[in-house]
């Protein structure tokens, strides 16, 4: 059986999207079926990332119940350029689709949350994934808390701003633990000056890992080249040697074995 | 009443029998009820309407755990809940009926088994 992973964050600008698109490239370079969906329907990003216009349907039109969703999921294996399996479903961009995902009633995020529960039977079971991979919407949002109740883990992205640190700290007692969900930390855009040597990276992960008192599955250094790219490169693809490519397959084998 | 328990004594003990499970998880919600104390809270107030994320997050923790099992089952008997919170079958069936007196859930019955679900 496959593994549900939500990747969620307290404020926006983490990092989450891109920490998701490239974890989801290491397993599908590793061989793995994988499924990567945007469930931030506040502002959809997947499309900008995977450079895709988008498929007949959108994740809006399975949230109503319009479509099935393999209507949705677009096969991204070839541009991925690897050995597994890579497929993608987006959150529609348009601003009236954002309008409306916004006004949905209580009932509607009801049934919300039974069609992405029920994700679990028609893509891990059904077409056989071993991943799939839900990036949210930052902070308490319906569709956020849907995929955390969804998920079997929760990946949270924190930078080190003091905000972001104590809003994940709350998430944690007042969310992800009501819901006893396996939840990890990762740290992101931490300063190289802060993790030059190995007795810093050491001091830095041990003081997340008290203040969160949760695993730290990694200290993710800031790097310019990432900023840089803006959001438009997938690096485990594009520059299979960078460290931050490097750092993120460490994160996906602890992922796969946590 | 002699005549139809020589009959069909076997219909009868059934009938019987199904009278006393119905009756046991009426007992179930009440003690579980009384064991919370909170009647009050979740009868009185004002509900939510739709068992949603918002409204797990405001149950009380063995409610929460009930509730979202049976989201993820969709349709289940509180044996099948049971199963999956590895809590015992009568705590569970008294915390199933519970939702269903606060409207969350629905139940229904097909032969002896009472299943719950909720209603979209």
């Amino acid at each position: 059986m496959g593994k549900i992973i939500a990747i969620h964050s307290y404020k926006g600008g983490t990092g989450k999207t891109l920490l998701t698109v490239n974890l989801a490239a290491v397993f599908a370079r590793k061989g793995k079926k994988v499924c990567v969906l945007d469930l931030d329907f506040r502002a959809p990003s997947l499309q900008s990332i995977f450079k895709l216009d988008g498929s007949e349907y959108w994740l809006n039109d399975y949230l109503n119940g319009t479509c099935e969703i393999n209507k949705v999921v677009i096969d991204y294996t070839p541009q991925c350029m690897c050995n597994g399996k890579m497929l993608v479903g987006l959150a529609n961009p348009a601003t009236e689709a954002l309008r409306d995902m916004s006004a949905k009633d209580r009932k509607w995020e009801m049934r919300a949350l039974g069609r992405l529960l029920s994700l679990k039977n028609t893509l891990l079971n059904d077409m056989e994934l071993d991943y799939l991979l839900l990036d949210t919407s930052p902070g308490l949002q319906y569709s956020s808390i849907n995929a955390i109740v969804s998920a079997d883990v929760v990946l949270v992205v924190s930078t080190i701003d003091a905000s972001d640190v104590e809003g994940t700290k709350r998430m944690t007692h007042e969310l992800y633990d009501l819901f006893e969900k396996k939840t990890a930390i990762l740290m992101n855009k931490v300063p190289l000056e802060f993790l030059s040597t190995p007795v810093e990276r050491d001091s830095v992960h041990k003081r997340f890992e008290n203040t969160h008192t949760l695993p730290v599955l990694k200290v993710m250094p800031c790097y310019c080249d990432v900023l840089r790219a803006g959001g438009t490169k997938i690096f485990v693809r594009d520059e299979p040697e960078h460290p931050f490519t490097k750092h993120l397959e460490e994160i996906a084998t602890k992922v796969a074995n946590f | 009443m002699g005549k139809s328990l020589g009959k069909n004594p076997t219909v009868l003990l059934e009938k019987i029998k199904e009278s006393l499970d119905r009756l046991n998880e009426k007992m179930e919600v009440f003690i579980e009820i009384q064991k919370q104390g909170k009647r009050q809270d979740f009868v009185v107030q004002d509900l939510p309407e739709a068992l949603d994320v918002m409204t797990l997050l405001s149950l009380p923790d063995h409610l929460r755990k009930t509730a979202v099992t049976i989201c993820k089952l969709g349709y289940a008997t509180a044996e099948e809940v049971a199963e999956q919170t590895k809590r015992a079958r009568a705590v569970e069936s008294g915390y199933l009926n519970q939702l269903v007196l606060m409207d969350y859930l629905k139940k229904e019955r097909k032969g002896r088994k009472a299943y719950f679900f909720v209603e979209k």
